[in-house]
């Protein structure tokens, strides 16, 4: 799974501890996500997108797509 | 957007659920342990028959006591007031590496006491059932372990 979490947390001006730490979740999980070796749960999927104010599909992009 | 971080200052041993600070949760641990220890040394001493029941009772109770303590500690403290603990660990990706391995050493149990089970019957091996149990229960945590590391290496 591709995902834009990288650009938008540097929009942000956020490191990935400060993401992480908005998430609930520790901080090799939010690198695991960015490289795309960690599908993250459908309730971190929402923080994410509540968290960068977008929808999930815009945040997440299977790779077949 | 709401900072949704804890205000609360954090320690490494951490806050009792139940109120009071990190001296309180030492001390309620080290009593819950002390409580366990002593009713399995008592236990032990009870069911021996061979030596010093005292001695069975204290030699028992000392070794269990730092992880009946331990114990204790996971059971009483309030996690949101640890260094470093994460709010929600079974969203992260330890978890996922861990039930990946937990999975995995369930199948290998799953061979090795099937394996074992075989060549015993056959073979007419005996052994102490205690050592055999300790001897697979090492293994299995080697395994978990080695599985451990591995699906971390792979993720990172």
């Amino acid at each position: 799974m591709r995902n834009a979490l990288p650009e938008r947390r540097a929009a942000l001006g956020w490191s990935q501890q400060r993401l992480a730490d908005e998430l609930g979740v520790s901080r090799q999980t939010v690198i695991s996500i960015e490289k795309g070796r960690f599908d993250p749960s459908l309730p971190v999927a929402f923080r994410l997108a509540a968290v960068f104010g977008c929808r999930i599909e815009d945040l997440f992009t299977p790779d077949d797509a | 957007m709401t900072d949704t971080r804890a205000s609360a200052p954090r320690s490494s041993i951490g806050r009792s659920r139940f109120g009071g600070g990190g001296a309180t949760l030492i001390i309620a641990s080290l009593l819950l342990g002390l409580a366990v220890s002593s009713a399995m040394g008592g236990l032990y001493a009870w069911l021996g028959d061979t030596g010093d029941a005292w001695l069975r009772f204290s030699i028992l109770a000392f070794v269990t006591l730092p992880v009946t303590a331990s114990l204790g500690w996971v059971l009483l403290v309030d996690r949101s007031s640890v260094k470093d603990a994460v709010e929600r660990p079974e969203d992260s990706v330890e978890s996922r590496w861990f039930a990946k391995a937990a999975e995995g050493t369930m199948i290998d149990a799953f061979v090795v006491i099937g394996i074992g089970a075989a060549v015993f019957s056959f073979a007419e091996i005996e052994l102490p059932v205690g050592l055999v149990l300790v001897a697979i229960d090492v293994l299995l945590l080697l395994d978990l372990g080695i599985r451990y590391l591995v699906a971390k290496l792979r993720s990172a």
